[in-house]
């Protein structure tokens, strides 16, 4: 099964959770992480990953470069680049932004001279294979700076997770989406069997998950609701009233607790480090009503 | 004049920064803030505002006269996106979701009026008026749209058009081209860090997207007194960036996160960091008077 945990935008405690859930599952069920976040990805450093195991480049990326011997400074690249990525330096050559260029080529399908602006195929980021410390094999990239084609990155991921499940039979792909809502959420949802959401009570995170919600509405997939720093906000219950309208199971609340940031600090999931912490505490039942519930 | 603030991963505090800093500034220039973290903005709800004057953003796409294409293919060759699969005859047929809107196809057809013009509706652009003095410009990407580009380009082009002295943009997390895009054409950028292991790794990550870009790069750090504030420093220095403030974790902040009213309204300590650093800030750009 293919458990993707969403969240709609960073910072509620997304990592944290799924960190502490694949500690919490790892006994019960042969598990394959990814780490589907390729603009920031740290699941890896949460679970321990100090080296990787193989490491794959990914040229899935694709940039335009102007050649300035027979440009002819027309401008029509210019002008016609659909996302503002050509601009003029001060020499006075027309030069494509490689970090913000989308690779689509019309520069190079208008450009009067031919030949003048070449796509050229470039590396957008790798993809990583790793053992954790407590089993399980983790999948990871890291999208290059300034890239564009995450969203690519994370399908490819999701493709070489599957075949390691095939090939070490593993049951349960659990991946850790990106933040928002765009190609890499996208990449992280297709294909799961579950969403697991994950957000805080403020109006915020609210925005953010019922951004989520929609999209992974829009694949039909069943959810399910953490709420975590269930007690930051006691006035603020839109977010209950949210799911319940919405008939997303809620299958658990974290409380806020300290014992979150100081695991954190030390780089384990606080279920290891601070298992009678309140937090620790509802991770667990939660991991209950997921293996009960969801993983079967 | 424009800034960015932006910061390697999501959470950091980047869209606390951010308001607090454009209410602060707002009283020295005319000032907009551009809110282009389009997958999830939400700069209007820390403000406390609705978002306001809704314009749509369509997107190209093609729609082909089947009467006129001549079945030669070109249109699907050159789509970077693969979004035109053809029959085996040639006839071409478009998967919407992973058209681009880039004009490839239509640049490429060889036969005039095959393709028409075919719009779909990708996110709106907002122009408010906050009740701070200055405007907000959002950018919303609509759901189950995959392209974040399209609106970041739209909503900085709706936020340029309009009368400023300073504009500032809040980015999203991470360090793809979109984040790029939103920072370019910026004098300054605030990276909004976290003294955690995992706030000080995408930390490089932003600051190594500055420097490519040439940005003279500030670091906030926020949350300092949860972690090393030394690590940060030391990465900062390796890219010549220099730590301009550090916000303590504060429960005033959590409730002004919480209740839409920015932080510096109040007369907490916390306050007096964003002015200092809004000060800074203005005499990084010239408007102290
Ligand atoms: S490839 Fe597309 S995005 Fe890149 S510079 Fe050319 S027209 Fe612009
Ligand atoms: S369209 Fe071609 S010739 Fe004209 S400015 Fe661009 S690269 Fe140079
Ligand atoms: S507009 Fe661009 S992405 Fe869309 S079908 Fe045409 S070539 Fe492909
Ligand atoms: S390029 Fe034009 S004529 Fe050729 S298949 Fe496409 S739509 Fe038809």
């Amino acid at each position: 099964m293919q458990v993707a945990i969403a969240s709609g935008k960073g910072g509620v405690g997304k990592s944290t959770i799924t960190a502490s859930l694949l500690y919490l599952l790892k006994d019960r069920y042969k598990l394959i992480a990814v780490d589907a976040d390729a603009e920031a990805p740290n699941l890896g450093l949460l679970l321990g990953v100090e080296e990787w195991e193989e490491e794959r480049e990914h040229f899935g990326a694709k940039v335009a470069r102007i050649n300035p011997e027979s440009c002819v400074r027309c401008g029509i690249c210019y002008e016609r680049c659909p996302y503002e990525c050509i601009y003029m330096d001060d020499e006075g050559n027309y030069v494509v932004n490689e970090l913000t260029c989308e690779g689509c080529n019309v520069c190079g399908l208008v450009c009067p001279v031919p030949g003048t602006i070449t796509l050229e195929q470039v590396r957008s980021g790798v993809i990583r294979r790793a053992t954790t410390k407590y089993g399980f094999p983790i999948i990871s990239a890291q999208l290059d700076v300034g890239k564009p084609e995450s969203g690519k990155l994370v399908t490819e991921e999701k493709e070489w997770a599957k075949k390691l499940m095939d090939e070490l039979n593993l049951e349960h792909m659990i991946v850790d989406s990106a933040a928002g809502i765009g190609c890499q959420v996208i990449a992280s949802l297709g294909g799961a069997d579950v969403a697991i959401l994950i957000a805080e009570p403020t109006p915020a995170s609210l925005s953010d998950v019922q951004r989520a919600y929609k999209v992974v509405q829009h694949f039909r997939e069943p959810a399910y609701l953490i709420i975590n720093k269930a007690d930051l906000n006691p006035g603020f219950t839109k977010l209950g009233e949210w799911a319940e309208a919405e008939g997303i199971p809620v299958i658990g609340e974290v409380p806020y607790d300290r014992a979150i940031p100081k695991s954190m600090a030390m780089l384990k999931p606080v279920v290891e480090v601070f298992p009678e912490s309140p937090a620790s505490k509802a991770l667990k039942e939660i991991a209950d009503v997921i293996a009960e519930e969801i993983l079967g | 004049m424009q800034i960015a603030v932006s910061g390697g991963k999501g959470g950091t505090g980047k869209s606390t920064v951010a308001i607090n800093l454009a209410v602060e500034l707002a009283k020295r220039f005319k000032l907009v803030l551009a809110d282009l973290d389009v997958e999830a903005p939400n700069d209007h709800l820390l403000l406390g505002v609705d978002l306001a004057n809704e314009e749509p953003v369509n997107q190209f796409m093609p729609r082909f006269d089947y009467s006129k294409c001549t079945k030669c293919r070109k249109c699907a060759e050159v789509c970077e996106e693969h979004a035109i699969i053809t029959l085996k005859d040639g006839t071409p047929f478009l998967m919407p979701t992973l058209c681009s809107g880039c004009r490839a196809c239509e640049i490429v057809c060889p036969v005039p009026g095959a393709i028409l013009e075919g719009s779909r509706l990708i996110g709106h652009t907002y122009v408010t008026e906050t009740h701070y003095g200055f405007t907000l410009v959002t950018g919303k990407l609509r759901e189950g749209e995959e392209r974040s580009m399209p609106l970041v380009v739209e909503a900085k082009r709706r936020a340029r058009n309009l009368d400023y002295e300073l504009m500032m943009v809040d980015t999203a997390a991470g360090t793809g081209n979109t984040v790029s895009k939103a920072i370019e054409g910026s004098e300054l950028l605030i990276a909004v860090t976290e003294p955690t292991p995992l706030g000080i790794h995408d930390t490089e990550l932003i600051l190594q997207l500055g420097r490519l870009m040439n940005l003279k790069t500030w670091v906030v750090v926020n949350r300092a007194d949860l972690g090393d504030v030394g690590r940060v420093r030391e990465i900062a220095g390796r890219y010549g960036a220099e730590i301009v403030a550090e916000i303590p974790y504060s429960e005033s902040i959590v409730k002004s996160y919480v209740s839409g009213r920015p932080i510096v309204l109040e007369e907490v300590p916390e306050a007096e960091i964003f002015r200092e650093l809004a000060e800074k800030v203005a005499n990084f750009l010239g408007g102290d008077e």
